[in-house]
């Protein structure tokens, strides 16, 4: 058995094994000692603070870009080992801001399609946990709808000239690097001609616009590039096949931890200050559901990162995991908010009333970022033809 | 690790004899002596009870679950066949049901005698025996009572399926239940059957309804390939999946200890199931699936059915709430990742 099958899909159940259990024991420990409860302000999930020190710390424990090979700087660790120190860091609201993109997909994806000389260039840096990166998707007119991108690579001597805009390019002001998605031929198929290209975000004829997020934060921006030379050794991969390879980076991107934990924390500090009394058994009920939901959600996500050890891209049963993990976020959030009467405030001293002010503000994200959920179904349900 | 062999072996009993017709049968006849019989012959009923483990019997109950089998496999092998064989008692031949004990139960037993009505006994009508597992002054005890030994008013489940009242008065076959054998010990192994049961449920739903929305033609295409249709075809199979992953992890455990958390939490999410992946399924299947000809009520009335029974979602919400309630907040994520090894229920 410990096969669920799905019409289509493939969740092979899957435990820990000795020697992950040992490294989710090293995570926990180092994080009680390195960030003590009450000693920061903990973040929601992959929305945490961005702490370039803190990333360094983490590299130098070997969980910065654990899962890329060791001869960059990697620690030849698999998919399920880098989740175990993920969801430890995730769930602590630990600061992975700085390094979080560059670990979670850039570095693997110019491990997967990058030249000799840019892994030697980039990818040591990433596993220092110096280097940040951020995602050059999405553009004013090209959202759900990627392969609709107006950016255009036109060929130079020697390399190639951006023109273009991203948007919602978290980051951009304080990161190094984003990997740009562009136009670099029109084809028949407009989902050939497109490639990605490595873009130092300090480059000439390149500018940061910020754009406020509803919360008043400051990490989303618009990124316009004007006449901004990228030298051919900075193509990633294939020209032409920016589209595929721009397929399998969602694949890193989809159905992790960070897709089923972002309200976490609410939860946890709701039962530190708020749980006591319990007179009608509301907060018991709500406890269960989401403990139940989180124990299975966290063996789906779990057998997803299996699939990738083994050399599997599962891309629909990624798309179906976070699709019902950013929702349960959602659910979360409202169980929560159903059993407490209090004006939310980010400047409460209560560390549970800024945690649930802050997830009010940032959830409708949830279910946004990194593909809506109507894409997601889609993606999902191609899984499912019989 | 269950033998594959097993699996396609129950695979095949159950698909050739559970067929529409035979269900509709056994629905309205309150018994089906043929299907019983096949699966029977092959053994599938004892599995846990001679030589295969209590892990093999579940995998073997989710693919009961699939097909939809009106037959009592859960209660004779893995609920009453186990009650049995921890006190010592024959489970002998034919089909075995216990006792869920319901609130409104009346059993008394004094020495050897049983006395007292018992609800909701899963195919009372059809079986040799009725097991029950009753208190006498703070100890419990097995008490087994041969068909002659027991009056039965038929009664049935939202799916047709026979769940009796059954009146005692008369000897029955008495031996003390093993240790750790209790009320709750028999509802948490109760609550793991129907896990198991609606798992394959769920697949089978799932698989049933991806299949008929990409037959069903309207507006020039396979209803299907709309994406309104796909939210629900979507939902179907996640919640598949999450209750598929719930019954692996709480029948691996079960095969090593009580399991109390992930038995709890399984039937949780498979109760919740049984509310959205039926209201998906038969939304996506439209007037078809209020049909009687049609299958998809062979699944989904099983699973408003199985929903109650050892325990709700009220029941299994609150007890596992309250017991990570008292575990306290820096416990909370440890449970997440490691269940019953640092949860008590």
């Amino acid at each position: 058995m410990c096969v669920g099958y799905v019409v289509g899909m493939r969740f092979e159940s899957t435990e820990l094994t000795g020697t992950e259990l040992l490294l989710q024991k090293e995570v926990r420990d180092f994080l009680a000692a390195e960030l003590p409860r009450g000693a920061f302000v903990p973040g929601l999930g992959m929305g945490a603070a961005r702490d370039p020190e803190f990333s360094r710390k983490l590299a130098r424990r070997g969980w910065v870009g654990m899962a890329l090979p060791r001869r960059f700087g990697g620690g030849d660790r698999s998919a399920v080992e880098r989740f175990v120190v993920v969801e430890e860091l995730l769930r602590w609201g630990a600061p992975v801001g700085h390094h979080w993109v560059a670990d979670r997909q850039s570095g693997p994806l110019i491990n997967r399609f990058g030249t000799e000389a840019q892994k030697e260039r980039f990818l040591p840096q990433i596993c220092a946990g110096e280097l940040s990166f951020s995602i050059g998707m999405s553009e004013p007119d090209s959202g759900s709808d990627l392969a609709s991108v107006k950016t255009r690579a036109t060929r130079v001597e020697g390399g190639w000239l951006l023109n273009g805009t991203k948007v919602w390019t978290s980051g951009a002001h304080v990161n190094d690097w984003f990997i740009v998605l562009a136009r670099t031929s029109d084809e028949s198929d407009r989902h050939q001609g497109l490639s990605q290209l490595l873009v130092d975000l300090r480059s000439s004829g390149l500018r940061v616009n910020p754009i406020p997020f509803l919360d008043g934060t400051a990490h989303f921006n618009e990124v316009v590039l004007t006449e901004v030379f990228v030298p051919d050794e900075l193509v990633l991969g294939e020209v032409g096949m920016g589209w595929a390879q721009n397929t399998s980076e969602l694949a890193y991107e989809r159905g992790g931890p960070d897709r089923w934990l972002s309200t976490y924390l609410v939860l946890e500090h709701f039962l530190r200050e708020r749980a006591g009394c319990d007179a009608d058994g509301r907060v018991a009920m709500l406890l269960g559901e989401a403990t139940a939901q989180w124990w299975a959600l966290r063996r789906l996500s779990l057998s997803v990162a299996r699939k990738m050890d083994r050399g599997e891209a599962p891309a629909a049963e990624s798309a179906l995991v976070k699709e019902m993990g950013t929702r349960f976020e959602q659910d979360v959030l409202r169980g929560v908010q159903r059993l407490v009467d209090l004006e939310p405030s980010l400047e409460s001293p209560s560390p549970f009333e800024q945690l649930l002010a802050r997830a009010m503000l940032t959830a409708p994200s949830f279910t946004i970022r990194g593909g809506t959920n109507e894409i997601l179904r889609s993606v999902a349900a191609r899984g499912l033809r019989p | 690790m269950t033998d594959p062999l097993l699996i396609e072996t129950a695979e095949r009993v159950f698909s050739d004899t559970c067929t529409h017709d035979a269900i509709e049968a056994a629905e309205r006849e309150g018994w089906a002596p043929d299907i019983w019989a096949r699966v029977a012959e092959v053994g599938l009923p004892w599995i846990s009870l001679e030589g295969g483990s209590l892990v093999d019997a579940l995998a073997v109950l989710r693919v009961a679950g699939r097909h939809a089998a009106p037959i009592p496999l859960a209660e004779t092998g893995v609920l009453a066949g186990w009650l049995l064989a921890a006190s010592g008692l024959a489970a002998g031949e034919g089909p075995l049901t216990v006792v869920p004990g319901r609130p409104d139960d009346t059993l008394e037993l004094v020495g050897d005698r049983l006395s007292g009505v018992a609800h909701r006994v899963p195919w009372g009508r059809a079986v040799e025996q009725v097991v029950a597992l009753i208190e006498v002054a703070g100890a419990w005890f097995v008490a087994a009572v041969p068909r002659t030994g027991f009056a039965v008013e038929r009664r049935d489940n939202l799916a047709g399926e026979p769940r009796d009242t059954v009146t005692f008065d008369g000897s029955a076959q008495v031996a003390p239940a093993a240790q750790g054998v209790d009320a709750s010990a028999l509802r948490y192994r109760g609550a793991l059957t129907r896990v198991m049961l609606m798992a394959g449920a769920l697949e089978q739903m799932s698989r049933l309804t991806v299949g008929y929305t990409n037959e069903r033609v309207q507006f020039g295409r396979p209803v299907g390939r709309f994406q309104a249709v796909q939210q629900h075809l979507v939902q179907g199979a996640q919640e598949a999946a999450l209750v598929g992953t719930a019954a692996d992890g709480a029948a691996r455990a079960a095969g090593g200890g009580p399991a109390r958390f992930e038995i709890a939490a399984a039937k949780l999410l498979a109760n919740r199931a049984a509310h959205t992946a039926t209201r998906a399924a038969h939304q996506a299947h439209g007037a078809m699936g209020m049909t009687r000809e049609y299958a998809l009520h062979h699944l989904s009335r099983r699973l408003w059915a199985w929903r109650s029974e050892y325990g709700d979602d009220l029941f299994w919400s609150s007890t596992l709430g309250a017991a990570v309630a008292r575990a306290g907040p820096e416990q909370l994520y440890p449970i997440i990742t490691s269940g019953s090894a640092v949860l008590e229920l």
